[in-house]
């Protein structure tokens, strides 16, 4: 555990509190990526920044603020838009022992991330958090299901409300994504996790776990499918903070 | 009747009910008598063919529906049916 990385894929309102799990759970070298800056209507979940950090790029910020909290800790900030080339190149660079979180709020990327992940033989955790409630997936390609198993594709963005247009509980992200750290130190650890979904809804407060079967024919996981179709990629981050993307 | 579990972002059909009683022997038969009870219900969950959303899945328990026999698995009145869609937010 004290030699893997984690590599969390948007610092918003999953990626902040993922952040505070993994430290919680004893991780000492993490990666975080995003392009954005720091928004006030934000920070009632994306808890890991305050006033001060309006308009500040998040991954220094939250870079800061677990330094802060943990002056031993190994953190990488990377201000990247990602994209198909810079995705893959990001997890091409990556040691065997890492495992990703993928925080992000674009459907289209969550897919992408998970299919990346399978060519490149990274673990990872999906989740996706809106109004009272979310998921989270653990997923080692080629052990239980993937992400693709359970879902064959992304919505369609009228179908995909964000968080923005519809709201989210800071609490359910909060909630959401905590269990997402914790499923990525239980995936880095060993445990039999890879392939479960757990729902949550906090108004029902009655977690759901599935453990679905792998599909036959999986273009996310069975090596003999075709691989599968990309949508196009949303917006990564607002204009102000396109300068902060720099590599 | 089977129970059916509403996912949070198709409760503003059921006007915020997190479970539904709905009357049927098939997945399919009860996502008919869903949309009746709650219109607009079922196009978010099945596409114009009348198949389940890529996005989306359904299962009975904990037996997901297209390792079944999708639309025409059968439901007890004691079973539970899961609508569980791909949730985009992060």
């Amino acid at each position: 555990m004290a030699g893997s990385r984690f590599l969390v894929l948007g610092a918003g309102g999953l990626g902040c509190p993922a952040l505070l799990g993994l430290l919680a759970g004893g991780a000492r070298r993490i990666g975080v990526v995003d392009c954005d800056v720091v928004d006030a209507t934000n920070l009632h979940r994306q808890v890991l920044y305050d006033l001060g950090d309006v308009g500040a790029p998040k991954v220094e910020a939250a870079t800061r603020r677990l330094r802060e909290r943990s002056p031993g800790l190994e953190i990488e900030p990377i201000p990247l838009r990602l994209d198909e080339r810079t995705l893959s190149s990001l997890l091409a660079a990556q040691s065997a022992d890492t495992v990703v979180l993928e925080c992000s709020d674009q459907p289209d990327l969550k897919f992408l991330v998970h299919d990346l992940c399978g060519e490149h033989h990274l673990p990872l955790v999906v989740g996706g958090v809106q109004r009272w409630g979310g998921q989270a997936m653990a997923v080692r390609h080629g052990a239980g299901a993937c992400f693709r198993c359970v879902f064959e594709g992304a919505p369609p963005a009228e179908l995909a409300p964000s968080c923005a247009a519809v709201g989210v509980l800071g609490a359910a992200a909060g909630a959401l994504g905590f269990l997402m750290a914790h499923l990525a130190v239980a995936l880095d650890a060993g445990d039999d996790v890879a392939g479960t979904l757990i729902a949550l809804d906090l108004r029902e407060l009655r977690p759901q776990q599935i453990r679905p079967g792998r599909r036959a024919g999986c273009p996310g996981c069975d090596p003999h499918a075709p691989r599968p179709a990309q949508g196009p990629l949303g917006p990564a981050c607002s204009t102000s903070a396109a300068a902060a993307c720099s590599r | 009747m089977p129970n059916v579990r509403i996912p949070t972002p198709l409760r503003k059909y059921t006007q915020g009910r997190e479970e539904v009683t709905v009357a049927g022997d098939t997945v399919g038969v009860v996502l008919d008598g869903l949309e009746q009870s709650y219109p607009g219900i079922k196009e978010r969950i099945c596409d114009e063919a009348g198949k389940v959303r890529r996005f989306v899945n359904v299962f009975v328990g904990e037996d997901d529906i297209r390792f079944l026999d999708n639309l025409a698995t059968a439901v007890k009145a004691s079973d539970e049916i899961s609508i569980v869609p791909a949730i985009a937010g992060g």
